[in-house]
C-alpha cells in the first residue's frame, strides 16, 4: 500500500476489521450476583473487513444506520480508536500510530463533541490552536480571515463560546478544525440539530473549501440532504459491513425499487378514497388535499393513471425514490434476512420446517 | 530534541496565558478557594505542633525540622493544586465519557496535553502564601546552608512531579475499569504516607515508599537532605526514581489508548 500505483490516494483502508467486547449480564440482583464470578462476554462486531480508497479533492458520504459503524470508522481512520484487524494508511501514515507529521495535515470535526473551549470567546481557542498546529503567523491570520469570511461570523468572534447559538457554535468548530489547513478532513455529523438556514450555510461552506483547497473528505450524516448535496460517491455500512461503494446517482438507479407518486387535490380526500388508494401503494404521507404515496417502479404509469380517474387531481409528480428511503431499506433488508435465518432455524429445531 | 522542548515550553506559555484569562471569568470561586486553603495550612501546623507538645522528637525530627518539612509539603501540595490537580480531576471524567477524542488528533503528546492544559490560576495566591511559609520555617530553623536550601527546593519541584506521577498511574485503570472510586480513594490513603517523615515507618514500608512506590521522595527525603546533607547517592536515587517511574507511567498510558473504546456520541 504505497503511492505507486500513479494516483496517490489520501486513505487507504485494507481489510480493516474492529471488535469490541460487551459483557453481558442476566437481568436483576441474581444475575448481578452471578456476573460477579463469571462474565459473559459477547464480540460485537463494529467493522468487518472493510476496503476502500479516496483520492484527492473527494468528498465521500458514509452512510448507514445507527450502530453500523460510521463513526467507528471515522475514529480509526482518525487515529483515535485501534482496529482489531486490518491495515489504513492516511497520507501514507497508519493513523493509530499518532505521528505528528499526520496530525498536524489532519482534521476531525464531530457535530456532538465540542472541541472549543466554553468559557472563552472562539477567537482565544483559535490562538491556542495556532501554538498546537504551529502555524505561522501571517497564514494562520490569512485562512483565519477567509475561513470566518466565508461563515459570516466576524461579529462573534469575541463572545464566548457558550453564548454562542448552536449554529454558530458549529461553524466556530468549522474554522477551529480547519485553521491549519488540513489535508485530510472527517466530518462526523457536522450538521446535527442545526436549523435549515445553519445547515444550508454549513454545506456550502463545506463545498467552496472543498473547491479552494482540495482536502479529501469523509462525510457521516443522518441528513440525507446533506449527503445529497455534498457527496458525489457514497459508502454505505450495514452492520459493520461495507454494501455499497460508488456514485451516488447509481444507488439510485441500482436499488431504487420504487418511485414516489405527490398528488394534489381539488378537495380533501374520503375515507374510501384513501382505503382505495391503500390498496394500490404505500400510503407515505397526507394531509387535507395531498398524498404521497410509494409505488413499484413498474407499476407507476398504472398507478397514475388509477389516481387521475378516481380523484380529482390538480398535479401529479413522479420522483425518485429519495437516497434515505434507499439507505434505510437497505438497513431493513438485513434484518428481515436475519430475521428470516432465525425462523428458519428455530423450525428446523422442532422439526416443523 | 532542543526544538522539540522549546516548543512543549512555549505551548506550556499559551495554555498559562489562557488558563489566567480563564480565571478572570470566576472571581468568587477564586476567593473561595485562598480561604480553604489557608484553613488547610492551619490545620497541618497545629496537628504537628500539638503531638509536639507531648514530644520533643518525633522519628529523629525535631519542632523545627518538622515545620520545615510541613511547609515542604504544603509547598508540594500548592505546586501540585496549580500546575495538575484540576487536569487529574478531569480526567477520569473525559475517559468515560468518551471525550479524550479532540485530544488524541491534535498533534501534540495527549499525556503532556491532559496533564498541564489548565494551569489553575485560582490557587496561584496559595503558592505564594506556601511558598512564604516555607520561607518562615527556614528562618525559623535558621544556620542552613543556602546551597542546601537550593537543593531542597529543587527537591520539592522533583516531589511535586513524583507526587502527579504517582496520582496518574492511579487514574490510567480507569480506561479499563470506567470507574475511579475505589482507586482515588486508595490513592489518596496511600497519599496520607507522604505527609509524615518516612523514619517513622517499619523498614519494609520504608523501602516501598523509596522504590517502587514512591512517596517518600514528594516531601520527606528532600528535607532528609537538607537536614542530614547532600551526597551523590542521594542524587542519584531521586533522578533514577524519576526517571523510572516516569517511562513507566508514559508505557502505562500508551498502553491504555490501545484499550480506550471512546464511548461513541
Amino acid at each position: 500500500m504505497s503511492g505507486k500505483r500513479g494516483e496517490e490516494a489520501m486513505i487507504e483502508v485494507e481489510g480493516l476489521s474492529k471488535s469490541f467486547w460487551v459483557h453481558q449480564k442476566a437481568p436483576g440482583l441474581m444475575g448481578s450476583i452471578r456476573s460477579l464470578v463469571r462474565r459473559e462476554k459477547i464480540e460485537k462486531r463494529a467493522l468487518q473487513s472493510i476496503s476502500f480508497r479516496v483520492q484527492e479533492g473527494e468528498v465521500v458520504g458514509l452512510v448507514g444506520a445507527n450502530g453500523a459503524g460510521k463513526t467507528t470508522l471515522v475514529k480509526i481512520l482518525a487515529g483515535i480508536v485501534h482496529p482489531s484487524d486490518g491495515d489504513a494508511r492516511v497520507l501514507g501514515y497508519r493513523p493509530w500510530q499518532r505521528d505528528d507529521r499526520l496530525r498536524r495535515r489532519m482534521a476531525l470535526i464531530m457535530g456532538q463533541k465540542a472541541q472549543l473551549w466554553w468559557d472563552l470567546p472562539a477567537a482565544d481557542g483559535f490562538l491556542l490552536l495556532r501554538e498546537i498546529y504551529q502555524v505561522p503567523k501571517e497564514r494562520f491570520e490569512e485562512s483565519l480571515e477567509r475561513l470566518v469570511a466565508l461563515l459570516g461570523v466576524e461579529d462573534q468572534l469575541q463572545v464566548q463560546v457558550r453564548r454562542l447559538s448552536l449554529g454558530e457554535r458549529m461553524k466556530m468548530e468549522l474554522i477551529a478544525a480547519l485553521l491549519h489547513s488540513p489535508k485530510v478532513v472527517y466530518l462526523d455529523e457536522p450538521t446535527i440539530g442545526l436549523d435549515l438556514g445553519a445547515q444550508r450555510a454549513i454545506r456550502e461552506f463545506i463545498l467552496a473549501y472543498q473547491q479552494t483547497d482540495r482536502p479529501a473528505m469523509l462525510v457521516t450524516s443522518h441528513y440525507m440532504e446533506d449527503i445529497e448535496r455534498l457527496c458525489e460517491r457514497i459508502l454505505i455500512l450495514r452492520q459493520g459491513r461495507l454494501v455499497y461503494d460508488g456514485s451516488r446517482r447509481q444507488v439510485t438507479e441500482r436499488f431504487a425499487r420504487y418511485k414516489l407518486i405527490k398528488v394534489l387535490l381539488r378537495k380533501p380526500a374520503e375515507a374510501d378514497d384513501l382505503a382505495y388508494v391503500d390498496t394500490i401503494g404505500r400510503r407515505l404521507a397526507h394531509s387535507e388535499d395531498q398524498i404521497q404515496l410509494e409505488v413499484e417502479r413498474n407499476q407507476v404509469a398504472s398507478v397514475a393513471s388509477a389516481l387521475m380517474a378516481r380523484l380529482s387531481v390538480v398535479d401529479l409528480a413522479i420522483e425518485e425514490e429519495p437516497l434515505g428511503h434507499i439507505v434505510e431499506r437497505l438497513q431493513r433488508a438485513q434484518q428481515e434476512e436475519e430475521n428470516e435465518q432465525m425462523l428458519f432455524d428455530v423450525g428446523m429445531q422442532s422439526g416443523i420446517s | 530534541m532542543t526544538r522539540g522542548v522549546m516548543r512543549y515550553i512555549r505551548l506550556y506559555g499559551s495554555f498559562l496565558r489562557f488558563s489566567f484569562s480563564k480565571a478572570m471569568e470566576f472571581r468568587l470561586d477564586f476567593y473561595f478557594r485562598v480561604v480553604m486553603d489557608m484553613v488547610f495550612y492551619a490545620v497541618h501546623l497545629l496537628f504537628f505542633t500539638i503531638i509536639y507538645d507531648h514530644t520533643s522528637m518525633l522519628g529523629g525530627w525535631t519542632l523545627d525540622q518538622i515545620y520545615v518539612f510541613v511547609c515542604g509539603a504544603m509547598l508540594v501540595d500548592a505546586l501540585h493544586m496549580t500546575i495538575f490537580a484540576n487536569n487529574l480531576w478531569w480526567l477520569p471524567i473525559y475517559i468515560n465519557r468518551g471525550d479524550l477524542d479532540y485530544y488524541l488528533v491534535r498533534p501534540v503528546s495527549s499525556l503532556f496535553f491532559l496533564s498541564v492544559r489548565e494551569f489553575a490560576a485560582n490557587s496561584f495566591l496559595n503558592l505564594i502564601a506556601a511558598s512564604a511559609l516555607v520561607v518562615w520555617a527556614l528562618g525559623r530553623h535558621g544556620g542552613l546552608d543556602p546551597v542546601g536550601i537550593l537543593v531542597y527546593l529543587l527537591f520539592l519541584v522533583a516531589g511535586t512531579f513524583i507526587h502527579y506521577l504517582v496520582r496518574i498511574t492511579f487514574i490510567i485503570p480507569v480506561f479499563w475499569l470506567h470507574s475511579n472510586r475505589g482507586l482515588d480513594e486508595m490513592a489518596w490513603t496511600l497519599h496520607r504516607l507522604s505527609e509524615r517523615p518516612h523514619q517513622i515507618y517499619p523498614g519494609p514500608l520504608r523501602w516501598i515508599l523509596l522504590s517502587v512506590l514512591p512517596l517518600a521522595f514528594t516531601v520527606s527525603y528532600p528535607a532528609h537532605v537538607l537536614f542530614g546533607g547532600l551526597t551523590w547517592q542521594a542524587v542519584a536515587h531521586l533522578l533514577t526514581v524519576v526517571a523510572g517511574l516516569f517511562l513507566f507511567v508514559v508505557w502505562f498510558w500508551n498502553l491504555a489508548l490501545k484499550a480506550y473504546s471512546s464511548a461513541s456520541s
